[in-house]
């Protein structure tokens, strides 16, 4: 059955006019996906999706690359370029950086923290398609032939009507709107999850360094985002309802938007790099095989990384005229945040130092990340220092800077994270020898591209154009670049062919056995993959690292010795009597309600009707869909067929968050 | 001894690497734009004080980087037994220490950098003696400069700016020169600059001279520049600013005092009256199409009397074109304006006149940028020939040292 049900119920029935809707009861293949509320349903769609666009903001950058390999080159025009570096920039960041970060968060997080889902589910669903909304909303400008021009940046007043009348900015100002509602609920949503429903015994200082990362990153989110919804709405009423706020000619200082932007975009910034940081404080513990060196240390930094990051983004308006004195703060700002960026780098370093590192494809990744955004940290440093940033500010020298920081420290930690979770989210491991050729390939690529972008900077390349003459230095270093970007190319084709072939080759046998890598963390109690329930009996914690520390014990003489093997630890996933939310129609509703509101503001207002009229249905089903299918006592689940009716118990607290009151109210049948 | 040896052998691979890099970034010879080779006061303190750190940066890359290596090498796991390491779980002391060595290393870069901001931030006078129509004047040099969709305007107040009101970017009281997209100085001296825009955001930046400052319409940013020794200095805009961004540049062109003062003397001159037949003819066609948005001092300008109507341009405004031949760039600095002979690029300036979007993208149905005109073949002969007694031109030395592309 695939369709919602309004029907009166004889008990409900006055005080809903419209109905009781029931809620999906699986059906298999794509109806499972559409509706499901299973977080590790939603991380994988997050991951899918955040792929998709990777492909696509990757070959923008391959036609940015082809474009400026040569001096006066022809490929694209200007305005195309223009169109190409833009969506490539919000594309990497909006729609790739930070889902993958939400990928990795909602499946892992609620593993590591010992709980069956998130606080919310219905509504991390929503948040999910509201992201893939928003994205396609964005990449749909490509198909009218106008796409964002502004960059991903928006100075005004180069994004008003006057100086961009088509429609892309407010493609931009729409879809990152809708995008943007996503990361707000997900913020909310996972604070929630992590401050209420971890494991029995894990305290805050327990939780794995990554479940802390994230944490991090939804306070900046949930604080960060507002502000870029306030720019985004002004900047959507000055293009189309006349409004003045970036108008310099009526008076407006265009340099509120840079301020609204980059109070925005600087947090925005540790978003991107801090889920990758957690990423690799997980790997190089697991492949060193010893504790993560000053754990306290590695959070306070996050932490203090976190506050930090509120207080430098005018060091991106060193030349806009903000004056000495602010200039001379935020220099000062922006050098000290490096302190508890270089307490991480150091301390991963001191993890690995005694060690035995298994060198695997994650672990080859986890210590990129290490050498690589180091190198993008120390670059910035160098713009910290605002006399020489006059000097490097928009030119290739940034694009070096943040590609080291964005690629070489988020990218190549999420590339880490896949090579480690693969065999918990698929069953079955990632092949290590293309995993070793993607790594090498992508490193080396991605060194000839950007490393040389810090000379072609230094030597005067400006950022953002669409072409350059011969005689200025450029020739050689740009077509260098160019060859680079086709390496790293060939380095995502072997992710890509490791994915198929991985699969191929698990098909038929048995999934991973549990424990692949001797981890350390709560996830891994549990089999491969992940069974829907997650665990069968929720974990006591009573130690940091609670998995390893039932396998391992140390004798009398500091000797690490076995205690149990991991087969005896971990769960068998055969639990069949948990009870779980139920699936929804209705966070896709909501969702696609709101694309249709973007396409009325920006054709005719008219088509905002059902739009709203969706979203409202969307809202009213969701507010009084039962909890459960009114079919059977706790209904639905995730095609758990064979759960009891006895199955609530110890589970209830995690399952049952977000409709307790309602709950009552579908008994009355 | 041999330690010591070592020691050093060790030191100087950092610094050789380092060298190696630094030299790579300046081995281009014609590098006309680079950051690392500064011709002036401004430019070689941030110069300065940039090149130690990107030492220490390159120092602290090189540690890291080589310990991760020698991690990898000297603790990898030959899987020879399953034995675990000793489990070390942190050590506080080593903690405050790795805290507490950074934090020194930026204390002493922000000391230096803030030192270097606030000698960069000052003003010091010096005025310079200059005759302005034959009467003697003390200039404060300071230049007014415009930016605009895609090219720059440069205005000398030789009267200061005391009361000089520029808040109305797009009808700027009359300068006692106005040109564009080279800005002539004098060396040796230090120009400020009052950097401001008629529509969008852009920046003005001559790496050789100083670093750049943006141009926001509605503001007045400040800035210097100040050149050591006569020569010609490139610049960029690099702001993105729309469609021809990066078509739009600019070049410095320090003159000696005495050269400064003939330039003046020039500039100061309107347009002459045309005396051959095409050039009268191209006149004409001046005051009826170009004349909308082009200003010729004697011709439709300056506008001293009554305010400006108004270029028909978002801007507001055209390059003034009254000493056109004393430039050698044209369309926002991307074309050369005499060949290296000295001759007229003639064919660029008629494929300009005869349809300029195709030469230089730009959205002239949107009012921005020069549209193409419709002009015929012979009207634009005449054009040409009316345009090539807009001033005299500059020296073959500047020619050749102005020459882009």
């Amino acid at each position: 059955m695939s369709e919602p049900v309004a029907e009166l119920t004889s008990g409900g029935g006055a005080a809903l006019p419209l109905g009781v809707y029931s809620r999906p009861k699986g059906g298999g293949g794509w109806r499972d996906w559409v509706t499901t509320v299973d977080h590790k349903k939603i991380g994988i769609l997050y991951g899918g999706a955040a792929l998709f666009f990777f492909g696509i903001g990757g070959f923008e950058a391959l036609l940015i690359r082809l474009q400026l390999a040569t001096p006066n080159g022809t490929v694209v025009g200007a305005d195309l370029y223009n169109q190409l570096y833009t969506m490539h920039g919000v594309t990497m960041v909006f729609l790739v950086i930070m889902p993958l970060a939400a990928a990795f968060a909602n499946y892992l997080l609620p593993l590591q923290i010992g709980a069956r889902d998130v606080a919310f589910p219905r509504l991390n669903a929503m948040s999910f398609w509201l992201f893939l909304a928003g994205g396609l909303f964005l990449n749909f400008s490509w198909l009218v032939g106008d796409a964002p021009d502004g960059g991903w940046f928006a100075y005004a007043p180069n994004t008003g009507v006057t100086f961009s009348p088509g429609h892309g900015m407010d493609f931009y100002a729409i879809g990152l709107q809708i995008a943007g509602i996503a990361s707000l609920v997900s913020a909310m949503n996972l604070i929630v999850t992590v401050l209420n429903m971890r494991a029995p015994g894990m305290t805050l200082f327990k939780m794995p360094v990554f479940t802390w990362m994230i944490l991090v990153v939804q306070f900046l989110l949930l604080f960060a985002i507002p502000v870029i919804t306030v720019a985004l709405f002004l900047l959507l009423f000055d293009r189309n309802f006349g409004a003045n706020f970036f108008n310099p000619e009526m008076g407006a200082d265009p340099l509120l938007w840079q301020h609204l932007f980059w109070i925005f975009g600087h947090p925005e910034v540790y978003v991107l790099i801090l889920p990758s940081f957690g990423i690799v404080s997980e790997v190089i513990p697991t492949f060193s095989r010893k504790p993560l060196f000053g754990y306290e240390f590695m959070v306070f930094s996050g932490i203090a990384i976190g506050f930090m990051g509120w207080g430098v983004w005018a060091h991106h308006m060193f030349v806009s005229g903000i004056g000495p004195i602010s200039i001379g703060a935020f220099t000062l700002s922006t050098m000290f945040i490096a302190v508890p960026t270089g307490v991480k780098i150091l301390n991963w370093l001191a993890t690995m130092w005694g060690g035995k590192i298994r060198l695997t494809a994650s672990m080859l990744f986890a210590t990129g990340v290490v050498s690589m955004f180091t190198i993008g940290g120390l670059s910035g440093v160098t713009h910290a220092v605002s006399p020489a940033d006059t000097q490097q500010t928009d030119t290739y020298y940034i694009v070096a800077h943040f590609h080291y920081v964005i690629f070489g420290g988020a990218l190549l930690g999420f590339f880490s994270g896949f090579y480690f979770w693969w065999p918990k989210v698929f069953g079955h491991r990632l092949g290590e020898t293309l995993g070793k050729w993607n790594f090498w390939l992508m490193i080396v690529g991605f060194n000839m591209t950007f490393g040389p972008m810090h000379i072609l900077g230094l030597n005067g390349m400006s950022r953002r154009i669409d072409t350059y003459s011969p005689g200025f230095g450029f020739e050689f270093w740009n077509l260098f670049a160019t060859v680079g970007a086709f390496v790293i190319a060939f380095g995502v084709l072997c992710f890509a062919m490791n994915v198929i072939l991985s699969a191929r080759r698990a098909r038929g046998l048995p999934p991973e056995p549990p424990d692949p890598w001797d981890a350390r963390s709560l996830e891994w109690f549990t089999p491969n993959p992940t069974p829907v329930h997650n665990f069968d009996e929720i974990v006591e914690v009573s130690s940091l690292d609670e998995f390893w520390h039932r396998k391992w014990t140390t004798d009398e003489n500091g000797r690490v010795v076995r205690r149990a093997t991991a087969a005896e630890v971990c769960q068998t996933g055969d639990a069949d009597d948990v009870h779980l939310p139920s699936p929804s129609y209705w966070p896709v509703v909501v969702a696609a309600g709101l694309p249709l509101v973007g396409f009325g503001l920006l054709y005719n207002l008219w088509i905002c009707v059902p739009g709203t009229i969706l979203v409202l249905i969307g809202v009213y089903a969701w507010v009084f869909e039962p909890p459960d299918d009114p079919d059977g006592p706790f209904g639905g689940g995730h095609g758990d067929e064979g759960h009891g009716d006895e199955g609530h118990g110890e589970t209830e607290e995690s399952a049952s968050d977000e409709s307790a009151p309602q709950e009552e109210a579908a008994s009355v049948e | 001894m041999g330690r010591v040896v070592r020691f050093f052998r060790r030191a100087g691979v950092p610094a050789a690497l380092l060298g190696a890099f630094l030299a790579l970034a300046g081995c281009a010879s014609d590098a006309e734009l680079d950051t690392l080779n500064p011709q002036g006061p401004y430019a070689r303190t941030i110069d300065n004080l940039s090149d130690p750190v990107f030492m220490v940066a390159g120092v602290v890359f090189l540690v890291v980087f080589g310990g991760t290596g020698f991690l990898w090498w000297r603790f990898h796991d030959d899987y020879s037994d399953e034995e675990y390491p000793e489990q070390i779980h942190g050590n506080f002391r080593l903690e405050i220490l790795w805290t507490i060595v950074p934090t020194v290393i930026l204390v002493v870069i922000s000391i230096f950098t803030i030192l270097t901001l606030v000698d960069i931030s000052s003003n010091e006078d010096n005025a310079m003696a200059l005759s302005v129509d034959g009467e003697p004047t003390m200039w404060e040099p300071e230049v007014v400069v415009v930016g605009q969709q895609w090219w720059w305007e440069y205005r000398y107040y030789f009267g200061g700016l005391e009361g000089v009101d520029l808040s109305d970017q797009r009808n700027l009281p009359p300068a006692d020169i106005v040109t564009a997209n080279q800005m002539v100085i004098p060396a040796g001296q230090e120009i400020e600059l009052k950097i401001t825009s008629r529509d969008v955001i852009h920046s003005h930046w001559i790496p050789a001279l100083n670093g750049k400052r943006d141009a926001v319409p509605g503001r007045i940013t400040f800035w210097k520049v100040n050149a050591d020794e006569p020569g010609v200095y490139f610049g960029q805009c690099t702001e993105f600013c729309g469609l021809s961004h990066s078509r739009m540049r600019m070049q410095t062109v320090a003159l000696s005092t005495a050269d400064f003062q003939a330039w003046v003397d020039q500039q100061l001159q309107p347009a002459v009256e045309p005396t051959d037949a095409a050039a009268v003819a191209g006149r004409a066609i001046f005051e009826a199409q170009c004349a909308r948005c082009h200003v010729i001092n004697g011709v439709n300008g300056p506008h001293d009397e009554t305010p400006s109507t108004g270029a028909d341009l978002v801007s507001n405004a055209a390059p003034n074109l009254t000493h056109l031949m004393s430039r050698t760039t044209f369309a926002g600095g991307i074309f050369n304006l005499y060949e290296p002979n000295g001759n007229l690029n003639r064919p660029q300036l008629e494929a300009w006149l005869r349809n300029a979007p195709a030469e230089k993208p730009a959205y002239a149905e949107g009012r921005r940028g020069m549209p193409a005109l419709g002009l015929s073949e012979i009207e634009i002969d005449n054009v040409v020939a009316y345009l090539q007694t807009l001033g005299t031109s500059p020296s073959i030395g500047i020619i050749a040292a102005t020459e882009v592309e």
